[in-house]
């Protein structure tokens, strides 16, 4: 892909050197690239600035005309920076003429970078001479060893696509994770309990061993590995059609066709992909047909013999025994997740038959296993684990195997977990006391089941605790509020006894060890770990505060956790509220119970939620400033204190909305529903050409297909009715989408009645809907019925608050909140007698109930942004015919760029990511060249990667195939990368250069917490908050009660690729607030995953897209370029 | 706040234009262009035995809209070319140009051929409810596809959890049964939703669509309510066909909702368990297609923003006993 060039250009010319003393004190000396140079008034960088690349490339390519270094180089970077072709040429040319020797030096190792990166081999040799004669001596020639290898290969029958598409794997993968996805489909998919508890068959293994049949039945008749049917009438016809299961209906001929006449054959042929429309084709024209049919080679771990003889059956095929034995395929996960060395430690120690007894632990636990030096890498005093484990670590493979046959998994979980965290926390759980102690509170007496028996690991409570605990500076775990606080939980449980033998210890606890330890112990439940999710929350909460919450608030807080716990997210996302706030905030929680009219308290929970939503999202988008964030936060709940009937809350509302355009610095009192649109999503930019419609369009469009009311027109009827003449056009507005309420729900009183009895669970009948149908609006502004105009149009405002929200939460494609008009009013805020859901988390309900009048939201309106996700999900459509969108992840995939918008984003910050994303890559290509470098970047990818994924990388470093391998690093990893000061030092290159100068400059909005805030992720599951932020945590598996969700909170890649993308396409910064959401949809509408952990699809989505959209851009360019 | 609205009315008009409006250019051409407002009326003429009325000008039809009279623009009859409407009655061919020429972007398109047909969406039920009868469906499906008309054009979209957009509309046969026999069984049923999703698709082509549903019945997933899909098709003038694999008396919600979803928006519905039964039913449909009339008209002046009613009259008497099956009405696009 390139931008298309116009001419050749001469060179000459010198460029200046600077001497750096500014992005980090790591960094000794750089030579200067003198970004600089190209001002913000010259006119390529305004043409860059403006998104016209094409022009931009065109006058640099002018100037590079000249042959001075300094326009060689502008041009050299514009092409680096752009990814286009040709950067290498430029990068020798700007070279030649360079007369600085380290300058000189960057240029040339740009070049020879850029040909290891695109694997030009010959071109790397040269340049790298050249580069070593210019002084460069950090390179030298890559490794070219093919590692030890333990795969063999072993043979599928049929093409490779029909058995993916029958086995349900992504025909993406690489292919020795064919293999490990097959064997995770058949542990989690293909065995099922009969009833007498063997096990048997899944309709999905039978399908799959049915089509092995016929695609064996398939090869046999291939002759030369190609299936040939010479013609229409020729015996092979017959037999081919046979085994297919279709017949010939109608002579050979043009109106022949192939129809059905063995379904469960004809069934395998049509969803393996056979290509029966080309088998007909030719068979109606008498033409030959010819497949080519052949078994395929897939790489096996070891040997096939290897898992044969492990089945202790008499199975002479791999395939046949490896399907036939859920275990085996389990000890293959277990197995294909270590790195050679400590695989072959393992089996050293054990036959694959003995192995496969605890093939489970392997499976969940393993990974993070690693022998270094001949000794087991264990987190904390190598002389505690051999102790707990009974076996020292110097002897690895015994330690390993111990390790995996202990406790039935649960030693081998705390080892997983320990091993996955670092930093004080790491620190302060590995102390050898502690960690001896903590375990056994963790193993408790009795260990089955253990945490590896079920379907997904049930270890979820002890991975949330050991990553999310807070360690103070003085080393001791945060505990909020006091030591009595939680004490007294123990103690006095005010829902009811947690532990007994925890309530008799609480009482004698002396520090926040026994705190901790306590937690340790109700981990392994997994019900009745309430204190747990309590002490996260309230960690949470106390996070970003100045000064610890008090013991008081803490009591409170434990307290009424199980009311009103789903809404201390709002008080994590504002640290700045006071004691005081949280507490007011908190009464009106509980003063809301006390409404008696479930009408008047449906409306004041919606208004105050809604109002205290619109406050939430203008804090995290930074539009209230902290200092008034407090105050507008009280001076919003106090008109709630006195609400007894409807037109209180309108005047509520009011206040409150007045409140929020005060503290974000608008003008209140006035064009309320423009100034509070505006502040959410900016103003409103005209459509143009092929751009994405902007925010605020996707908002009103939404508001007004939700029959809303705009916030001025409720205020105007409100004041005037029957006092004042009101504007026609006023009344007019509001009457219409009374009419139209009325209208659509006019469509749903079409139900019969055995449709509402035979549906009687999912059908709900609104009231709060029937009273605003009822009102007439004429009979109100004449005030003939003597009513208080506020009283009736309070619900309206609510839905027209809560709608707002609903909208700015509408992510791209959103078709639910387009069609069913009474989405919004359908919010249930009150909830089933028995399961009030006031101040519950937002749940979406009604799914598969469509006769109901469709699904709706349920609960408060904490979590909306991840329920309307939820909702709008299957709304999305997978790109690929078997794909399927991924239920649990991708909500929060689309929580990513609905919480974080992608407003105030500065090109300095896209900059800078973008800088930082190809610095990652840079170092990644360097290790190839300098086993220093090498060791340096590996040891800090560790911390992201399992040692089995280290391994990976650089073996596909050493075999020359840095595009694999670059494919399957995640962005975020390599962003961190960057960042890492331990890398500061190393491999100098021009990005290094670019940062220091740009970090020189001090700019605040590139501070770590800056860029967090802008790119990083809400994670609320994780945090207890939708504070966007990186904490560049390893990618986490699926986890009992989560499944993928708290994966796809520790995928934080989405967003740095878009900034990364951004910078290489040039698309101003201005509209990616248009164009991350549409990216991010397609992002998720091209995964192809195998499984629930298939993380790597998520990042081959995203390389295709951003490869589709840079091709799409260039493409414009050009086509501008020509015009021009 | 208006200023916000105006201003996105005004990007409504250009970016949703969809349908055709008749311009004359000169005494021999007339030329269609984009256009939002314009009603596309699709309905069938039977006789007392239920046969197809053919051969009907459109001086034969009154429509009326909220029993507001309404002036037919274009007429056309089954799969033939439209005709242009005149003042008088008569008719005479038309010259269509693309949208995008007037805006300058392409070269100018004679679409007469396009615009003759109809664009049939099918949407195929692959969740786990059609397991059994999968192969035979995509037999019985795959004949209706060859058997359309020459002018028609197809596209295959088939459904699980999610919508899969197997083939786009065009008139290639061989490609619409290949994409037809690429489909994959899925899991769980979302009609509704995927429904929703090919009406949208279908309301941004011009000329005449139909989408025909092939499915077993029940939905586990949507969260979007049959009415609300059966708006939408009204709204933009789609029939929607059902081809249900169930029996009526077995799933009778399903059945209640099928039939509604049809008769409102001027399709059928069919309950076709066997394989013969669903071979007929697509070859009712076929029938339907190459029998109906198509008409567009813009709409007279009308303060109603809500619901409007559409009603077609026979003119003359001995008409007036023919049964029209048409849909209901329809509510005008708003802009914002």
């Amino acid at each position: 892909m390139t931008l298309r060039l116009r001419e050749n250009y001469p060179v000459k010319g010198t460029l200046v050197l600077f001497i750096l003393a500014g992005l980090s004190a790591c960094i000794l000396s750089l030579p200067a690239l003198a970004a600089s140079d190209r001002s913000p008034s010259d006119p390529a960088q305004q043409r860059e600035a403006a998104g016209d690349m094409a022009g931009a490339l065109a006058l640099l390519q002018k100037q590079a005309g000249d042959g001075t270094p300094q326009s060689l180089k502008n041009f050299a970077l514009f092409l680096d920076r752009h990814t286009e072709d040709g950067r290498r040429e430029a990068f020798l040319k700007w070279a030649a003429v360079e007369t600085d020797p380290e300058v000189r030096k960057l240029a040339l190792k740009q070049a020879v970078l850029i040909d290891f990166m695109q694997g030009k081999d010959a071109d790397l040799s040269r340049d790298l001479s050249e580069y070593r004669a210019a002084g460069g001596q950090d390179l030298q020639s890559p490794k070219r060893s093919a590692n030890a290898q333990h795969y063999s290969t072993v043979s599928i029958p049929g093409p490779l696509s029909s058995f993916a598409r029958m086995a349900a794997l992504s025909p993406d993968a690489a292919p020795e994770d064919l293999l490990p996805a097959l064997a995770r489909n058949v542990v989690t998919n293909g065995y099922e309990a009969s009833g007498n508890e063997a096990l048997q068959q899944t309709e999905y293994l039978r399908l799959l061993v049915r089509y092995i049949g016929q695609a064996r039945e398939l090869q046999a008749m291939a002759r030369n590995q190609k299936i040939v049917i010479p013609a229409c009438d020729s015996e092979e016809t017959g037999n081919l059609l046979k085994v297919l299961g279709y017949r010939m209906r109608g002579a050979c001929g043009g109106d022949m066709v192939l129809e059905t006449v063995n379904a469960t054959r004809a069934f395998l042929t049509a969803d393996s992909g056979f290509p029966l429309t080309q088998l007909e084709q030719d068979l109606r024209a008498n033409h030959r047909f010819e497949l080519p049919y052949a078994p395929t080679q897939v790489p096996v771990l070891y040997s096939a013999k290897y898992w044969i003889e492990a089945v202790n059956q008499n199975q002479a095929d791999f395939l046949d025994a490896f399907l036939s034995d859920p275990s085996i395929c389990r000890l293959y996960l277990g197995l294909s997740h270590l790195d050679r060395q400590t695989a072959a430690a393992l089996r050293e120690q054990a036959s694959a038959a003995k192995l496969k007894i605890y093939a489970h632990v392997l499976d969940f636990f393993g990974s993070m296993f690693q022998i270094k030096d001949g000794v087991a890498v264990v987190p904390g005093s190598a002389k505690v684990w051999g102790a707990m484990v009974g076996v020292p670590p110097s002897n690895p493979g015994a330690f390993f195997a111990k390790l995996l046959a202990t406790d039935d998994g649960w030693m081998a979980s705390y080892f997983d977990v320990l091993s996955r965290i670092e930093g004080p926390t790491a620190a302060y759980l590995t102390q050898p006391d502690r960690m001896k102690r903590f375990y056994d509170a963790l193993r408790g007496k009795i260990t089955s089941p253990g945490p590896a028996r079920p379907v997904f690991r049930s270890s979820t409570e002890l991975t949330l605790l050991a990553t999310s605990l807070r360690i103070d500076p003085d080393g001791q775990p945060h505990i909020p509020g006091n030591l009595e606080v939680w004490r007294n939980l123990f103690i006095h449980h005010p829902h009811g006894k947690y532990d007994g033998k925890l309530t008799r210890s609480a009482a004698s606890w002396k520090n926040s060890d026994d705190v901790i330890e306590a937690l340790f112990g109700l981990s392994r439940k997994s019900v009745e770990n309430e204190p747990l999710k309590i002490f996260l929350a309230l960690n949470d909460v106390d996070r970003g505060r100045a000064k610890p919450m008090s013991p008081e608030l803490a009591s409170r807080l434990v307290a009424g956790y199980r009311t009103f716990g789903a809404q201390y997210a709002l008080f994590a996302d504002a640290p700045a509220l006071s004691e005081g706030s949280i507490e007011q905030y908190l009464d009106l929680c509980r003063q809301s119970k006390d409404m008696r009219d479930t009408l008047l308290r449906a409306d004041d929970i919606g208004t105050l939620q809604a109002l205290a939503g619109l406050w939430r999202i203008l804090v995290l988008q930074d539009s209230i400033p902290a200092a008034r964030q407090d105050a507008s936060f009280t001076k919003l709940l106090a008109p709630f204190t006195h609400v007894k009937q409807e037109g209180d809350v309108l005047d509520a509302g009011r206040s409150g909305i007045d409140t929020l355009l005060a503290a974000a610095g608008k003008q209140p009192g006035s064009m309320r529903q423009e100034q509070i649109v505006e502040l959410l999503v900016g103003k409103l930019r005209p459509a143009n050409g092929n751009q994405p419609a902007s925010p605020a369009e996707v908002l009103l469009r939404v508001f007004d297909a939700q029959l809303l009311v705009p916030l001025d027109s409720i205020f105007t009827i409100a004041d005037r009715a029957g006092k004042e003449p009101i504007d026609p056009k006023t009344v007019k507005s509001l009457d219409e989408q009374i009419s139209r309420l009325q209208e659509t729900q006019s469509l749903r009183s079409s139900i019969s009645a055995e449709e509402r009895n035979t549906f009687a669970v999912g059908y709900w009948s609104d009231r709060h809907i029937d009273q605003e149908k009822k009102l007439n609006i004429d009979k109100l502004v004449k005030n003939t019925e003597k009513r208080d105009a506020r009283d009736a149009l309070e619900p309206f405002l609510r839905d027209s608050l809560v709608g707002l929200l609903y909208s700015y939460y509408a992510p791209p494609g959103a078709q639910l909140l387009l069609t069913n008009s009474s989405f919004v009013r359908s919010h249930d805020f009150i909830g089933p007698e028995n399961a009030p859901a006031a101040w519950a988390p937002t749940e979406v309900a009604g799914t598969g109930w469509p006769e109901s009048g469709g699904g709706r939201l349920v609960g408060s309106l904490i979590s909306l942004p991840y329920a309307v996700a939820e909702a709008e999900q299957n709304f999305l459509t997978p790109k690929r015919e078997q794909a399927l969108i991924w239920a649990d992840l991708v909500p929060q995939m689309i929580v990513d760029v609905t919480v974080n918008r992608w407003r105030n984003v500065t090109p300095e910050q896209i900059r800078w990511v973008g800088l930082h994303v190809a610095r990652g890559e840079s170092l990644i290509a360097a290790s190839a060249f300098n086993s220093g470098v090498e060791t340096a970047v590996l040891n800090s990818y560790r911390r992201f990667a399992t040692p089995s994924r280290v391994e990976w990388l650089q073996d596909r470093l050493e075999s020359g195939d840095f595009k694999t391998a670059i494919a399957n690093v995640p962005t975020s990893a390599l962003y961190a990368l960057a960042l890492d000061p331990k890398l500061a030092n190393i491999s100098p290159d021009i990005y290094l250069t670019e940062a220091a100068e740009i970090a020189s400059q001090h700019d605040p909005s590139l501070s770590p917490q800056a860029i967090a805030h802008t790119f990083g992720t809400p994670k609320p599951t994780l945090t207890h908050s939708l504070q966007p932020g990186l904490l560049y945590l390893r990618i986490f598996p699926a986890l009992m009660g989560y499944s993928s969700r708290i994966l796809a909170e520790s995928w934080e890649s989405n967003n740095i690729y878009f900034a990364a993308l951004a910078d290489r396409t040039g698309i101003p910064v201005g509209e990616l607030d248009s164009y991350v959401p549409e990216w991010n949809r397609a992002a998720i509408e091209n995964i192809f995953a195998t499984h629930l952990e298939d993380w790597p699809a998520l990042l081959r989505s995203l390389h295709a897209v951003g490869t589709n959209i840079q091709q799409q851009h260039v493409l414009q360019a050009n086509i501008r370029n020509s015009e021009n | 706040m208006k200023s916000f609205l105006h201003t996105i009315g005004l990007a409504t008009m250009v970016a949703v234009a969809a349908g055709l409006w008749l311009k004359a250019q000169d005494q021999d051409q007339t030329t269609f262009h984009v256009k939002v407002d314009m009603v596309v009326l699709s309905f069938s003429v039977t006789d007392s035995h239920g046969k197809y009325v053919n051969g009907l000008k459109p001086k034969d039809f009154k429509v009326f809209e909220d029993e507001i009279p309404e002036k037919v623009a274009t007429f056309t009859e089954g799969n033939h070319a439209p005709l242009q409407v005149l003042d008088s009655g008569e008719t005479k061919p038309l010259h269509v140009a693309s949208a995008s020429n007037e805006s300058g972007v392409g070269p100018a398109q004679d679409l007469r051929q396009d615009a003759a047909g109809t664009n049939v969406f099918v949407l195929f039920d692959t969740s786990n409810y059609m397991y059994r009868g999968f192969v035979y469906a995509s037999d019985a499906i795959a004949d209706f596809i060859r058997g359309l008309d020459r002018a028609d054009s197809v596209a295959i979209y088939t459904y699980s959890r999610n919508l899969n957009r197997a083939v786009a509309l065009n008139r290639d046969r061989t490609s619409a049964i290949a994409g037809l026999r690429r489909a994959v069984a899925g899991d769980d049923s979302a009609l509704y939703n995927c429904l929703l999703l090919t009406l949208r698709d279908a309301a941004k082509v011009p000329g005449r669509k139909v989408v025909i549903v092939f499915s077993n019945g029940p939905d586990n997933a949507s969260m979007v309510a049959p009415d609300d899909v059966r708006a939408v098709a009204e709204d933009e003038g789609i029939p929607i066909y059902v081809i249900s694999t169930s029996e009526v008396n077995k799933d009778p919600i399903s059945s209640t909702i099928f039939k509604r979803i049809s008769t409102n928006t001027g399709g059928k519905s069919y309950f076709a368990k066997t394989w013969q039964k669903q071979v007929e039913a697509f070859e009712s449909i076929r029938e339907d297609l190459g029998n109906s009339y198509t008409i567009t008209y813009y709409p007279q002046p009308n303060p109603n923003e809500g619901f409007r009613k559409i009603r077609v009259e026979m003119t003359s008497d001995t008409a007036k006993k023919y049964r029209i099956r048409a849909r209901p009405g329809y509510r005008p696009q708003r802009g914002i």
